[in-house]
């Protein structure tokens, strides 16, 4: 059960990586076990229609965490994806509901999305701030002018063609899965891709695991945060207008759970929130894993109270047992 | 700490001045448009009203001077807890001494501290991580044993938030004052700033990171007294919403996330600096969108200036 997802991504993970390796692995693990405790214990847990359902959210959190993935690599930590995906939410809804040709508004957002992300990675390593406290700042600016624009009752949906893409019933071609799905699998390729076999991903691990040494090795820092913050929340953006095809209409709050959970994915999937580790893989495995305690114990007739409190005992729980960091003397 | 007055005094000026110069700003202007509510007379009430946000950002102070990414995001729900148990115990249990309910919201603060600082220095779990875990399972639990608000507090702790709101804050004063004699500070800092140097220094890294989320854990008990004291009764939803707001005071306040610089005073003029704010804006009677433009726009701002003022001494962050 363990080789598997070794075996199905052998190319991905280079050698070297071993401890990486084993956390994606373990991850994978947890998510089949988790499954698999599913099937025992809830009738239809397995059925089609509730595979579908999870792999859609599981693709959801999976895009959403797309740049916590980047920027934690960098050592940083993005807490405006919540409000950036909310703004998109809102901001598409809105102009399309006005009469906006929606590949306009998508163009439109998306622009938008990447220069508020990246005055962030300006601001967090052009002046040393921390980035939490900058993004956690931009990000209230952002939904408070969403909110004045709007003046709390945003309005508008999604073209058809948007809730397809990510309709639980939704198929792809002669695939019985929502497009979504394997949109996310080639995205998944070709940002491995970028980080494994790129001048540019080499130079983002560099950056996260020595921050001091990297300038040496001719790496602008400074423009290395802009393009990662900016693309933290331009897949941030994305996942606010997959959501707005998802739930139907726009809500500002549509994030919020986003904020938590892109962090759990990434730590769940064996990153290092330090800087330096971890892979999208990994993350991918870590949505997974959280799609299906959520699941399991919905299913399991616990009160929304109770599943967040087991959430966050499982999340304790997995990440104590592949998560640990060294001990720091062994860092003298 | 050693040395002589002047230097010192100095640094912190350096270190506070910037929260401090915005505290006199905000406190001018709102002695100004409001007058009434600032009254020598209101300054019980007003204290009572900034306590439980200074009592947050007290509580997040230590463990963020602790260093190596050290935070603690379930301050909040934390609050949430005590305050709900401390409700609960008189509502439904009849207990109302205050030598009974003190104790307990403070040794259940101290017993939230301790597992974060286990899960963190223990067993090693990124801080931020394991305290999203107690953030997650205190909300919930507090959600599961109380529903529904629920009140009213005892008249002894109403009044906490009235004439006698110095009270808490002042014994939580002394008690630092107090700490900042002993050799623990001293070895805090060192741990923050370089805690590599410190252990090969000998100082028990580990035993000053735990204490450090004990001691956080114990203002977050005296910081829910004061939350109750104000709202008069218990709310399983009110405590949530300190944990994001308390760090931006800390931050405000010149205490670094990333450790070894700052303290409480710090974090206490920089919870003061939100809470002025505020009530600043709410005399303009602006809507709370913004409200929330305008936290974002000063937070962001005063950390912008900050780091300018800090330019020239700054450290590469290696």
């Amino acid at each position: 059960m363990t080789a598997r997802p070794a075996s199905l991504r052998p190319a991905f993970l280079k050698p070297g990586f071993d401890q990486t390796r084993m956390r994606v692995i373990g991850a994978f693990a947890v998510a089949l076990a988790l499954h698999g405790l599913g099937t025992l214990l809830i009738p239809g847990y397995s059925a089609p229609f509730a595979i579908r359902a999870m792999l859609v959210l599981a693709a959801l959190l999976a895009v959403a965490s797309i740049g916590q993935t980047l920027v934690v690599i960098l050592g940083g930590i993005d807490l405006s994806i919540p409000f950036i995906i909310g703004f998109a939410n809102v901001v598409a809804a809105q102009l399309y509901g006005q009469g906006w040709n929606f590949a306009l508004v998508c163009l439109l957002v998306a622009v938008m999305a990447i220069a508020i992300g990246m005055v962030n990675g300006a601001l967090s390593r052009g002046l040393n701030i921390h980035p939490l406290i900058v993004t956690l700042g931009i990000g209230m600016i952002v939904q408070g002018l969403v909110l004045i624009w709007t003046r709390g009752f945003p309005t508008g949906s999604a073209p058809k063609a948007v809730s397809q893409f990510v309709s639980i019933g939704g198929t792809f071609g002669p695939l019985p899965v929502a497009g979504v799905i394997p949109a996310l699998l080639v995205l998944t390729v070709l940002i491995v891709l970028v980080l494994e076999r790129t001048p540019f991903g080499r130079r983002l691990y560099a950056l996260g695991s020595n921050p001091g040494a990297a300038p040496y090795a001719l790496i602008r820092p400074l423009w290395v945060w802009m393009v990662i913050f900016g693309a933290s929340s331009f897949f941030a953006a994305v996942t606010g207008v997959l959501l707005l095809g998802f739930t139907g209409s726009a809500y500002g709050d549509v994030g919020q759970p986003y904020l938590f959970q892109t962090i759990a994915a990434v730590v769940v999937g064996g990153a290092a929130l330090v800087g330096g580790r971890g892979s999208y893989v990994g993350t991918l495995a870590g949505a997974l894993v959280l799609t299906e305690i959520n699941t399991l114990l919905i299913g399991l007739g616990y009160q929304p109270a109770t599943v967040q409190a087991a959430f966050g005992l499982v999340i304790l729980l997995l990440v104590s047992l592949y998560g640990r960091e060294r001990h720091f003397s062994t860092l003298v | 700490m050693s040395g002589s007055m002047t230097p010192a005094l100095a640094l912190s000026l350096r270190r506070y001045g910037f929260g401090l110069a915005i505290l006199v700003v905000l406190l001018i202007a709102n002695v100004v448009m409001n007058p009434a509510r600032f009254h020598p007379a209101a300054w019980g009430t007003l204290l009572g009203m900034a306590a439980p946000l200074i009592g947050a950002a007290l509580a997040s102070a230590p463990v963020i001077m602790a260093g190596r990414g050290g935070i603690d995001i379930s301050v909040g729900p934390a609050m949430g807890l005590v305050n709900a148990v401390v409700i609960l115990l008189f509502v439904h249990g009849g207990i109302a001494s205050p030598w009974l309910l003190w104790p307990v919201a403070l040794l259940l603060g101290a017993g939230i501290g301790a597992i974060n600082g286990f899960l963190a220095t223990v067993v090693r779990i990124q801080p931020i991580v394991a305290t999203l875990g107690t953030y997650l399972i205190l909300t919930g639990l507090t959600l599961t044993i109380l529903p529904a608000p629920l009140g009213p507090a005892p008249g002894w702790l109403r009044s906490l938030s009235g004439v006698w709101s110095f009270a808490p804050l002042g014994v939580i004063a002394l008690c630092w004052w107090g700490l900042s004699r002993t050799p623990f500070l001293g070895q805090l800092m060192a741990v923050g700033s370089d805690d590599r140097a410190a252990y090969t220094a000998g100082v028990n890294v580990t035993g000053v990171r735990f204490l450090a989320y004990v001691i956080g854990g114990l203002l977050v008990g005296a910081a829910a007294m004061m939350l109750t004291a104000l709202i008069g009764s218990a709310d399983p939803k009110v405590g949530t919403n300190y944990t994001m707001i308390a760090i931006a005071a800390v931050a405000l306040g010149g205490v670094s996330l990333a450790g070894g610089r700052g303290g409480l005073i710090g974090a206490a003029i920089g919870a003061i600096d939100i809470f002025l704010l505020q009530s600043l804006l709410t005399a303009f009677n602006v809507s709370t969108y913004v409200l929330q433009v305008a936290y974002g726009a000063v937070l962001v701002l005063a950390v912008v200036l900050m780091a300018l003022q800090d330019r020239p001494t700054k450290r590469s962050h290696a």
